[in-house]
């Protein structure tokens, strides 16, 4: 179905919708054209934000708080992103955007599902918008759905990204795109890049893992497993197993994620096996296919399910910040580059 | 010691101690040989390592001649031929019977430039024509091990042959002195075939391997190795051979003869008694020539005879094949696998690459598979067939000298220098000749008891890797190329001066596996080699391949990931870490240890 307009299924969308959903949600619909395991979900407009802004009245409201703002002056974003925020907060989602994203919900059967922010510009190549990565996970139930979208538009304002926008005078009408997509229950999660970042080797794919939900990874606030693996033969060729003392899990009470303490004895145990090693090297390999360059992956491996479906690629931006290799030089001979070795010219070290 | 530096340091050569027991051993060696008080300066101020690659145990005195021999080929192809611009040749010296070298460095800018000219015009010339050359060298090797065969050691009879008297035939012991002169210079001339094509061969090689790193930093050295290797090995040929006969045995029924602890005659007694014993005897006869030259070490000492000459190699192996077959094993070298592998990494990293990088990673590719023939090939026509033939020329001329009581056995020939024979031999003919008493009989058997006894006490003291200064870089291209040994590798020998339980060294093929240690310092304690043990070894030659199907990983002192250590891993997937510094030191016999072919390092657990 079509909708109200406000909302489109991830499938439907493709990198030219960036304007409309941002670049999180075009980014998965790619994905999914391109054949990639991605949880099914849907993408919240900024038709819908902007929507939202009008309802509650608050188009005045917000360019005069951010008419206010001097980025050199932290109180006054600091004042804005209150008042904004305040105001934001306590405003009704509209009933359309509402009607639509319960529609959405309801097609998806109703799961617990993770909602995330998809700003403009975002992921891509150059224009990572701090404070704009607003993540919700196992969010239950229409109405938390509901508020974690306005939460997520409501991150738009917070003082960091608003001191971004103004250094960067990225204009005065910000937008957001929220991502809904199914929660994947993961056993374990992590980042994989589709080369080496560090050395810049093409041949590697390098993955970071940790237990449980990707925040711990994302977040920094575990040391992950490390792996280099050869794409060419699929061999670990360098692994660094370290003691990942935390994890994210689903809040028993069904909603939210909490994090606990990774019991002692599965602490220092790898958490990737061969096979699942060799599904991510898989996975990556189609992945930089596809976009045709390197990306820096998120993704997760379900509990309780069997390899290949169990493995989901949650996000996917081209690698920014990549070491070139030393290389070879252009136009050189095979025969200059073996007199070289020899001492022949100048030596390169 | 040497001024304490940030890398770590090593023993200056002045200041090591001879072992109690070998005093005197200096008299063995030639007197350029040792650390001079003349050269003192300079030499303490030079980097020296301990070519433990080629000399793992003491070197008696005659066998000092595959010190000179050797080095004075590589230096003259290295330095007055290709003029390799920044590295003239390699010097010797000689600590405690344990042999040290060290490069000589060009550093005159302008040196250097003039070097560069001659040697892109001469080493340009080998590689544009190698096939062609190698062609001829194989050709001048087949002659040259014909003309060892051939060449006679006259006996010195009661009366000269008719022939002198009546053909004017040359004199008997005009003769002897020929032929000793006749077989140094053979030998001399296999050392300098032997170098003609090496320092090219690896060359191409390293630079290919250089070239694999700037584009793709993390690629596993096994992997280009992998890339480079040839698919249709000499070196390979004797153990299938004997897998070979492993499979005629087991068909013929005659493999019950091949129980472990067996010696060959034994074996052979049980099998001659039976018709299929005799045949398969046959058949192993018909094998040997050429392919028992095999070296049952590597080849630069006496000791290491050839297959021929110490059948326990071979048989250790047949029993090993038989029984994994029996086991149900598959023994074949996976020749198709290796194939496949060969070529599926050649075309999936050039994939990886951008058009340049490319377009250079095939032509070197090309020009590597080209030149590596006989990077593998030589060392089994110089090193294995023809040395191991030499030696046994040499002892032919110790035969003579224990007929005319000088020796009480064939083997003392190689207690004396090569200057010292050449005397000895001037006296025999001198004496032979007036029928007069010789000194020989009562001079020389006291010294080679002597020096016998030295060797003994020398074997027991261990080297350091290294002595002098650390370098700050290695830049001598054979000495990287030939032995593995950068400057990363030397710097961690440095640091491991002060020991500690793990050992770093090149990751030569992948894996981690635990197990019992053997150190195997000597050929004669190969067949001590047990099922699941982990080989450590100075180095090993590809003439011990057959043991490694019994054992689950090695580790060697001193190689890089393309010494033969490394090469026979990967072809039996057994990790492997070569270029210790100090494995066969550190690690003792029975001691659980981890390998970690991977990452390049060796755990002591216990």
């Amino acid at each position: 179905m079509s909708g109200g307009g406000h909302t489109r299924r991830l499938d439907e969308l493709r990198q030219v919708d960036n304007g409309s959903f941002g670049g999180k949600s075009s980014t998965l619909g790619e994905l999914i054209a391109g054949g990639i395991p991605v949880p099914p979900g849907f993408a919240v407009s900024t038709s819908a934000f902007s929507a939202f802004v009008d309802e509650a009245g608050l188009a005045g409201k917000v360019a005069n708080e951010l008419a206010r703002v001097s980025p050199a002056d932290v109180e006054s974003v600091g004042a804005a992103s209150h008042a904004i925020s305040e105001a934001m907060r306590f405003a009704p989602v509209p009933d359309a955007v509402r009607d639509e994203v319960a529609q959405r919900y309801a097609e998806l059967g109703e799961p617990p599902v993770a909602v995330r922010s998809s700003a403009l510009g975002e992921d891509s190549q150059d224009a990572t918008f701090a404070g704009q990565q607003e993540t919700y996970l196992w969010v239950r139930g229409v109405d938390h759905v509901c508020d974690a979208v306005r939460d997520c538009w409501v991150s738009l304002f917070s003082s960091p990204a608003i001191a971004y926008r103004a250094r960067l005078g990225a204009g005065d009408e910000p937008a957001m795109g929220v991502a809904v997509q199914l929660m994947v229950d993961a056993k374990v999660s992590g980042v994989l890049f589709t080369c080496n970042p560090v050395s810049g080797d093409p041949s590697m794919v390098a993955v970071n893992a940790s237990w449980g939900l990707g925040l711990a990874v994302v977040g920094g606030e575990v040391t992950p497993d490390d792996y280099l693996v050869s794409k060419v033969t699929r061999e670990v060729v360098r692994e660094h197993i370290h003691a990942k003392d935390v994890e994210y899990v689903p809040d028993a009470g069904g909603r939210g994620a909490v994090r606990v303490e990774v019991p002692e004895q599965r602490r220092e145990v790898p958490c990737l096996d061969a096979a699942e090693l060799d599904a991510l090297v898989d996975v990556a390999g189609r992945i930089e296919r596809y976009f045709g360059s390197h990306q820096d992956v998120e993704w997760a491996i379900a509990r309780g399910g069997e390899l290949p479906s169990s493995l989901f690629v949650v996000q996917s931006r081209p690698v920014t910040a990549m070491r070139r290799p030393a290389g070879t030089p252009a136009a050189t001979s095979a025969m200059a580059l073996v007199m070289n070795a020899f001492g022949v010219g100048e030596r390169k070290s | 010691m040497a001024a304490p530096s940030a890398v770590g340091s090593f023993p200056s050569p002045y200041e090591i101690e001879t072992p109690p027991g070998a005093e005197g051993w200096e008299e063995m060696y030639p007197y350029y040989a040792r650390f001079d008080e003349e050269r003192r300066e300079a030499d303490e101020q030079r980097f020296w390592f301990w070519n433990s690659m080629h000399f793992p145990v003491p070197m008696p005195a005659f066998d000092a001649i595959c010190v000179d021999s050797p080095y004075q080929a590589i230096g003259n192809w290295q330095n007055r031929v290709f003029a390799v611009p920044p590295a003239m040749g390699i010097d010797w010296r000689c600590i405690n019977g344990y042999i040290y070298i060290s490069g000589n460095p060009v550093l005159d800018p302008a040196k250097i430039g003039e070097r560069a000219e001659y040697f892109q015009k001469r080493a340009g010339y080998y590689y544009e024509n190698w096939d062609e050359l190698y062609g001829k060298w194989r050709v001048k090797m087949d002659a040259l091990i014909v003309e060892l065969g051939e060449l006679k050691v006259p006996e010195l009879g009661e009366y000269e042959p008719d022939a002198v008297a009546f053909e004017d035939e040359e004199t008997s012991y005009c003769a002897v002195i020929q032929a000793y002169r006749h077989a140094l210079r053979l030998l001399d001339l296999m050392w300098q075939h032997h170098f003609e094509f090496l320092l090219l061969g690896y060359g191409a090689y390293m630079t290919f391997a250089e070239l694999c790193k700037a584009n793709l930093p993390d690629i596993p050295d096994q992997h280009i190795a992998q890339m480079v290797a040839g698919l249709d090995v000499l070196l390979f040929r004797p153990d299938q051979e004997l897998r070979r006969l492993a499979h005629l045995a087991i068909d013929t029924g005659v493999d019950g003869a091949f129980v472990e602890g067996r010696s060959p005659d034994e074996i052979e007694a049980e099998l001659s008694e039976s018709d299929a014993g005799r045949a398969w005897l046959a058949e192993l006869e018909s094998v040997k020539d050429p392919w028992f030259h095999m070296a049952t070490g590597d080849g630069l000492y006496h000791t290491y005879g050839s297959w021929l000459d110490d059948p326990r190699i071979p048989y250790a192996s047949l029993i090993g094949h038989i029984g994994a077959l029996n086991a149900g094993t598959d023994i074949e070298r996976p020749a198709d696998h290796i194939a496949e592998t060969r070529q599926k990494l050649a075309t999936d990293y050039a994939a990886l690459l951008n058009d340049d990088a490319r377009k250079g990673f095939e032509e070197l590719l090309a020009l590597s598979r080209t030149v590596f023939p006989y990077v593998e090939e030589h060392k089994f026509i110089c090193d294995y067939w023809f040395l191991t033939e030499w030696w046994n020329k040499i002892r032919e001329f110790g035969d003579l000298f224990v007929a005319h009581g000088f020796f009480a056995d064939r083997d003392d020939i190689f207690q004396l220098t090569r200057l010292e024979v050449y005397e000895a031999l001037d006296e025999l003919a001198l004496t032979w000749a007036t029928g007069g008493p010789a000194r020989g009989p009562k001079y020389w058997p006291p010294i080679i008891a002597r020096r016998q006894e030295i060797l003994e006490r020398l074997g027991e003291w261990t080297p350091p890797p290294a002595v002098g200064v650390v370098p700050e870089e290695m830049l001598d291209p054979a000495l990287i190329m030939l032995w593995g040994v950068t400057t990363q590798r030397v710097h961690a020998w440095a640091r491991e001066q002060e020991g500690g339980s793990v050992l770093t060294g090149a990751a030569a093929s992948p894996g981690i596996v635990e197990g019992p240690a053997r150190v195997v310092k000597t050929v004669g304690d190969i067949s001590d080699v047990r099922e699941g043990e982990i080989l450590v070894c100075s180095i090993t030659s590809p003439a011990w391949a057959p043991i490694f199907s019994k054992i689950r990983a090695a580790v060697t002192d001193i190689g890089g990931v393309m010494s033969h250590a490394a090469i026979v891993c990967r072809e039996y997937a057994l990790p492997a870490v070569v270029g210790t510094g100090r494995a066969t030191s550190a690690i003792k016999t029975g001691q659980m240890i981890r390998v970690d072919g991977t990452a390049g390092t060796v755990t002591i657990l216990e």
